[in-house]
C-alpha cells in the first residue's frame, strides 16, 4: 500500500448509489452501480471495494481522491466531494418517479421534499434526481431526514 | 419507547419529536439554543456520539443507543477552560451561538488536539455568529487547544477592569455555559403558548373573523382579536401606524400583520387552532415597490394618509447647484442598494406574566425595555406594565420595534397566565423591521485638485408597512450623505415610502450604510478622473479638528478621521506598489441621537444588602457588552474593585430610562451618566466610608447630549455631540479574486475595551461583506420575503478574509471617559472598499449592491 498524505480540507470519492438491489443479481437500474469492479482495480489505495451487495463503497480514510475511479466508472456513478459535506445524494437514477421507483427501494423519485426542506437552497431536483451543491450546504441533513426513500445519506452514520 | 443517553444519563420518551424540542421542552437543557429549527443557524448543535449534530433535525426516533452531549454535560475542566478560553480571546457578544460553538470546539479538539487554522474554520463554518465575524472565536479554539494540551489555564491577560483593559466580558460564563437565560429560557409555571396569525393577503380589508372553532379547540386557553385590546390599537416605535391587531373593517398593509392572537398549552395545538380561525379578506391591489408606490393612481397602503410618502427630508447648505455647475470634474451615478435582514441568532421572544403587584410583567428581549413599557402600556391602557431584559442575543436595530412584547403581554393580561410568544425563524424573517432598500442619484463636483465643491443628491428609501424608524433613517442616510469632508455645498432631497413590503426600520449604520456607498464611490471614481489615489482625495478633503462638516457644524479636537486614514497608509501603499487590487473608503457615524432630540443618559448606583455597587440604568445590551462597558466605567472612576460591582440588567422599575440602544449611543451616553454618579458616590465615600457604611443608598447620575434641530437658525449648529470616524481598505488577491486582508482603522476616542472594541470591528466588517457581496433578502410579487435562514448568504467561518482591526486611541471628548460608539460605524465603509477593489481587479465599475461577478457570487442563482 503506497503511503497517503492528505491535504485539508480532506476530499474523497463518493459513490452515488445506495446499492440497493445486488448488482450481481442482474442490474434493474440503468444508472446505478453495476458492480464491474474497475474502481476497486484501479484503485492503488485499496479505498474503494464492493460491499455485499456487490457494489462500490468507498472508505474516505484510504481515499486521497486521485479521481481514477471517476475516470474508470462506465457509468459515471462516482465523484470526488469534500469530506466535510458528510451529507450526500446516493443515487444517479434520472427516471421519472414511478419508474425510478420501480427498479428500486432506494432510488430517488424526483418529490422535491429535500428541495424544499432546505434552508439553504442548496439541493435541486436535476433531472428527477437529487443534487446539492457542496458550496452552499451546511451539512444539516434535514434533507437526509426527511427523505422519504432513503436516498441521501450521512456518511457520519449520525442521522442516517 | 426511545431510549438514549443525555450527558450520561439515560433517557427514554415515547414522543417522537426533534431533539431540539425534547432537550429544551422535556429535559431543560437551555443551553441548546432554538435559532431557526431549519438546520440553519448551528445555535442548537449538540454532539451525537462524538459528531456535530444540530439538533432541530433528528427526531427521537433515530436516536435510539445514540449518546448525546450538550455544554451542560462538559466536565468540569472543559467549562472552565473553554470560559476561559472564549473570554481571554473576546469570543463572546451576544452569546447565542456561542454553546454551538463550544459543542464544534469540543468535537474539534477531541480528535484533533492541535488543529490549523483552516480546520477550526471548518469545524465551525456550519454555524453562523452574526456578531463576532468569527475572527475571535477562531481565536478562541485555537486558545482552548493549547490549554488542554498543556493542561494549565494561565491568568488571565487584564483584570483591572479599568477603562482601557482587554479585561473578559461579565457575562462570558453563563453564554459559554448556556446558563444565562434569553427569554426563550424561561420554563414558568402554568405558562401557555402564544402566537399570531398572520394576515393572508399583504393588503385586504379584514371582512370579519370567526374564532368559534379555534375556541372549542381542547387545550385552547384563548383567542383574542382586536376587540380584545383594552387600551391603543396601534402602537408604534414614534408614529402610532402599527396595529396590535387588524380589526373588522381595517386594511391590512403586508404579510406579517397580525389578525387573531392564540394561546394554549402546546405550541402544536397554537398551530392547530391559528387553522380553525375563519378570517374573511376583501383582497386588495399591492403598493410593491417604490415607483408603484409614487405612481399617480397608487393604491395608498394606509387609509388614514393622503399619499404612500412616509417622511420626506430635505438638507441644504451652501448652493450645491451652483457649486456644481462650476466645478472642473462632475460625476453623476444611479446607486441602488438592497433590503437586508438583521439575521441575529436569536429571534424575537418575550414571556409576560401577571406579578406579585398585579402588574403585567415583560422579560423581553429588544433594544430598549421602556419602549416596551411605553408602547405596552399604551395598548393595554394602563402604566401597571413592567418590562426588563432577559439577555438579548443580538440586534442590530432590529430589535427595536413591538413584535412579540404587546402579543405576549395582551395574552397574559386577558388569560392572567404566564405566555410566552416567541416567533419562527420564518416569521422573524417576515415581521422585524429591515435595513431600507434605497435608490439613489448623486451628482459631486470637484476642482482640478480633488476639492470637493458641492454634492447634490436625490435618494428613496421602500419603508415598507409601517413607518417604524423609517424617518430618522431617511434623515440620517441625508445629513450623512455628504462623507466626513469640509466642503459647503450639500443638498439631498429623500423622500420614503409607504409599501406592502415588510417593514424596513433600524439597521446598523441606520441609512448612512446606503448613502456612503454612494458617496464613497463616487469619490473613487472622481481620484481616478482628478489622477490621484483614493487615499489621496479624502485626505485631501478629510475633515479635521475646528473644521466645518456640509452640515455647518464645526468639529471638535476629538475628530480622527486623518489619522484612520493615517494608521492605513504604509499597508495600502505596500499594497498598492505590490501591483494588488485595492480599494479604500471612509465614513463617519455619530454617536448619540442628536439632532436637537434630547438624548438623556441615566444611571442609578444603589449599595445593596450584600455591599455591593450595583448598577442600574435602563439600557439594554444586545450583545455589544454594554454591562462591561458600565462596570469598566465604575472602576476607573471610583475607588472600588470588579468584585465590588454587579451589573443589572435593564429594567423599568428600578431603572432609570437611559433610551434606546441606538445611534451607537450607551457608551458614551449612559457612560457618562454612570460616570457622573461615580461622583456622587465617590463623595459620600469622602470621609473613608465603605460600601457597608453606604448600605441602602442611591447615587444618581444622568446627562443630556445637547443637539441642535435640523435646520435650526444657528450659523453652525450641533448636530450630533459626537462623530466617530472609520477607514477601511480591500486587499484582494488577483490569483483567486478573493478578498486577502480588510484593513478597518476606527477612530473611537477612548476604547473602554479594545478587545470588545476590535470585536465591534471585526463582525461589524464581515456583516457587511455580506451587504456588499452576498447577502440577499428576495420579497417576492405577492410582497412575501424569503423564510429561509440558511438563504440569506450571510458569511460562514471559512469564506472570511484576514481582518485587521485598527482602534485608533485618540483623546475622546471631555464626556464617558472620552469613549465615542463604535457600534455602527464598523459596518458603513465596507461595502464601497470592496467594490472599488473589484474595480481595480477587472475594469467594471459596480453601483448595485450586493454586487456581481465576484467569486463570493452564489452559483445557480
Amino acid at each position: 500500500m503506497m503511503a497517503v498524505k492528505k491535504k485539508f480540507p480532506y476530499r474523497a470519492a463518493v459513490v452515488a448509489c445506495n446499492g440497493d438491489c445486488p448488482a450481481s443479481a442482474g442490474f434493474r437500474c440503468s444508472y446505478g452501480c453495476v458492480g464491474c469492479g474497475n474502481c476497486a482495480a484501479v484503485c492503488k489505495f485499496g479505498a474503494i471495494s464492493l460491499n455485499a451487495n456487490g457494489v462500490a463503497e468507498v472508505d474516505e480514510e484510504r481515499c486521497i481522491a486521485c479521481g481514477m475511479c471517476v475516470k474508470i466508472c462506465p457509468q459515471q456513478v462516482i465523484r470526488i466531494h469534500e469530506c466535510a459535506n458528510s451529507i450526500v445524494v446516493k443515487c444517479s437514477n434520472q427516471d421519472r418517479g414511478k419508474d425510478a421507483r420501480e427498479v428500486c427501494q432506494t432510488s430517488c423519485i424526483g418529490c422535491g421534499i429535500c428541495e424544499r426542506t432546505c434552508t439553504a437552497e442548496a439541493v435541486k431536483v436535476v433531472d428527477n434526481c437529487a443534487k446539492i451543491s457542496e458550496e452552499d450546504c451546511l451539512s444539516c441533513g434535514m434533507c437526509a431526514v426527511k427523505c422519504p426513500r432513503g436516498v441521501i445519506a450521512d456518511l457520519r452514520g449520525i442521522l442516517t | 419507547m426511545y431510549t438514549f443517553t443525555v450527558n450520561g444519563q439515560v433517557v427514554t420518551t415515547r414522543k417522537k419529536q426533534t431533539l431540539l424540542r425534547f432537550l429544551r421542552d422535556e429535559l431543560h437543557l437551555t443551553s441548546v439554543k432554538d435559532g431557526c429549527s431549519q438546520g440553519a443557524c448551528g445555535a442548537c448543535t449538540v454532539i451525537i456520539d462524538g459528531k456535530t449534530c444540530k439538533a432541530c433535525v433528528p427526531t427521537t426516533d433515530r436516536l435510539e443507543g445514540k449518546n448525546i452531549l450538550t455544554v451542560e454535560g462538559l466536565s468540569k475542566w472543559e467549562s472552565e477552560v473553554f470560559t476561559y478560553a472564549y473570554g481571554e480571546a473576546g469570543a463572546v457578544q451576544c452569546g447565542f451561538c456561542i454553546p454551538g460553538m463550544v459543542m464544534c470546539t469540543k468535537a474539534l479538539l477531541d480528535v484533533n488536539p492541535d488543529p490549523a487554522e483552516a480546520e477550526i474554520k471548518y469545524a465551525i463554518r456550519n454555524n453562523y455568529c452574526r456578531c463576532t465575524g468569527y475572527v475571535k472565536i477562531i481565536a478562541a479554539v485555537k486558545l482552548a487547544a493549547k490549554i488542554l494540551r498543556e493542561g494549565v489555564i494561565p491568568a488571565k491577560s487584564a483584570d483591572d477592569w479599568k477603562i482601557g483593559s482587554r479585561v473578559h466580558r461579565l457575562d462570558v460564563e453563563e453564554k459559554v455555559l448556556g446558563f444565562g437565560k434569553y427569554p426563550d429560557d424561561f420554563y414558568m409555571d402554568g405558562m401557555c403558548y402564544g402566537s399570531a396569525l398572520r394576515s393572508k393577503y399583504p393588503r385586504a380589508r379584514v371582512m370579519s373573523i370567526d374564532a368559534s372553532a379555534a375556541k372549542a379547540l381542547p387545550g385552547v386557553v384563548a383567542v383574542l382579536t382586536a376587540e380584545d385590546i383594552p387600551g391603543e390599537n396601534k402602537i408604534g416605535h414614534l408614529k402610532h401606524d402599527q396595529y396590535t391587531l387588524i380589526p373588522v373593517g381595517g386594511l391590512t398593509h403586508y404579510l406579517g400583520d397580525a389578525v387573531a392572537l392564540v394561546a394554549a398549552e402546546d405550541m402544536e395545538t397554537v398551530e392547530r387552532a391559528k387553522k380553525l380561525i375563519k378570517v374573511e379578506y376583501e383582497v386588495l391591489p399591492t403598493v410593491h415597490s417604490i415607483e408603484e408606490a409614487r405612481a399617480m393612481d397608487a393604491p395608498l397602503v394606509f387609509d388614514e394618509e393622503e399619499s404612500n410618502v412616509q417622511a420626506y427630508k430635505h438638507v441644504s447648505r451652501g448652493n450645491a447647484k451652483e457649486a456644481i455647475k462650476n466645478a472642473k470634474h462632475v460625476i453623476t451615478q444611479h446607486f441602488e442598494t438592497p433590503w437586508t435582514e438583521h439575521a441575529f441568532l436569536e429571534p424575537e421572544c418575550a414571556v409576560a406574566y401577571i406579578d406579585e403587584d398585579g402588574d403585567v410583567r415583560i422579560i423581553s428581549t429588544d433594544q430598549d425595555a421602556y419602549c416596551t413599557f411605553h408602547e405596552c402600556s399604551l395598548m393595554l391602557g394602563t402604566d401597571k406594565v413592567k418590562a426588563e431584559n432577559a439577555l438579548v442575543g443580538g440586534g442590530f436595530g432590529g430589535k427595536e420595534d413591538m413584535t412579540v412584547q404587546h402579543h405576549a403581554a395582551l395574552l397574559a393580561y386577558r388569560t392572567g397566565r404566564p405566555v410566552k410568544v416567541r416567533l419562527t425563524r420564518a416569521e422573524s424573517l417576515l415581521i422585524h423591521p429591515k435595513r431600507h432598500h434605497f435608490v439613489m442619484d448623486f451628482t459631486m463636483g470637484c476642482d482640478e485638485n480633488g476639492r470637493i465643491l458641492g454634492v447634490k443628491a436625490k435618494v428613496a428609501s421602500d419603508t415598507g408597512a409601517f413607518a417604524s424608524l423609517g424617518g430618522p433613517v431617511l434623515e440620517r442616510a441625508c445629513t450623512h450623505a455628504a462623507g466626513p469632508y469640509a466642503y459647503e455645498n450639500f443638498e439631498i432631497e429623500g423622500t420614503a415610502y409607504y409599501t406592502n413590503n415588510p417593514p424596513a426600520g433600524a439597521f446598523r449604520g441606520f441609512g448612512v450604510t446606503q448613502t456612503c456607498f454612494a458617496t464613497e464611490t463616487l469619490l473613487n471614481m472622481m481620484a481616478d478622473e482628478i489622477g490621484i489615489t483614493p487615499w489621496e482625495i479624502r485626505y485631501r478633503n478629510a475633515i479635521r479638528p475646528g473644521g466645518v462638516l456640509p452640515n455647518g457644524q464645526i468639529v471638535d479636537e476629538s475628530t480622527g478621521l486623518a489619522e484612520t486614514l493615517e494608521a492605513v497608509k504604509e499597508e495600502y501603499d505596500a499594497a498598492m506598489a505590490a501591483g494588488k487590487p485595492v480599494g479604500l473608503a471612509c465614513a463617519m457615524k455619530n454617536a448619540g441621537v442628536g439632532v436637537g432630540i434630547p438624548d438623556w443618559g441615566r444611571a442609578k448606583l444603589i449599595v445593596e444588602e450584600d455591599q455591593k455597587l450595583h448598577i442600574y440604568a435602563g439600557a439594554s445590551c444586545i450583545g455589544q457588552g454594554l454591562g462591561t462597558v458600565l462596570v469598566q466605567m465604575v472602576v476607573s472612576n471610583t475607588d472600588l474593585r470588579r468584585d465590588d460591582i454587579v451589573y443589572e440588567r435593564s429594567n423599568t422599575w428600578i431603572a432609570p430610562d437611559s433610551g434606546t440602544t441606538s445611534g451607537s449611543r450607551q457608551t458614551m451616553i449612559t457612560g457618562e451618566a454612570v460616570r457622573r454618579a461615580c461622583e456622587k458616590l465617590m463623595e459620600a465615600k469622602k470621609d473613608g466610608k465603605t460600601l457597608a457604611d453606604l448600605a441602602g443608598q442611591e447615587f444618581y447620575g444622568e446627562y443630556l447630549a445637547k443637539t441642535d434641530p435640523l435646520g435650526a437658525d444657528v450659523p453652525n449648529p450641533v448636530s450630533h455631540v459626537a462623530y466617530g470616524y472609520a477607514t477601511q481598505v480591500c486587499i484582494l488577491d488577483s490569483k483567486s479574486r478573493k478578498i486577502d486582508t480588510m484593513i478597518a482603522a476606527h477612530d473611537v476616542g477612548k476604547a473602554v475595551n479594545p478587545l470588545s472594541c476590535e470585536g465591534q470591528i471585526e463582525g461589524g466588517v464581515v456583516m457587511s461583506l455580506g451587504f456588499a457581496l452576498t447577502e440577499r433578502y428576495p420579497i417576492d410579487e405577492n410582497c412575501k420575503p424569503i423564510d429561509k435562514f440558511g438563504a440569506l448568504g450571510l458569511f460562514r467561518a471559512h469564506e472570511i478574509p484576514k481582518i485587521k482591526a485598527i482602534v485608533i486611541d485618540k483623546p475622546g471628548l471631555n464626556v464617558a471617559c472620552g469613549a465615542i460608539g463604535i457600534g455602527e460605524i464598523t459596518s458603513i465603509p465596507t461595502a464601497p472598499a470592496v467594490t472599488d477593489a473589484y474595480y481595480r481587479l477587472d475594469g467594471e465599475r459596480r453601483f448595485t449592491l450586493p454586487i456581481s461577478g465576484t467569486p463570493y457570487e452564489r452559483k445557480g442563482s
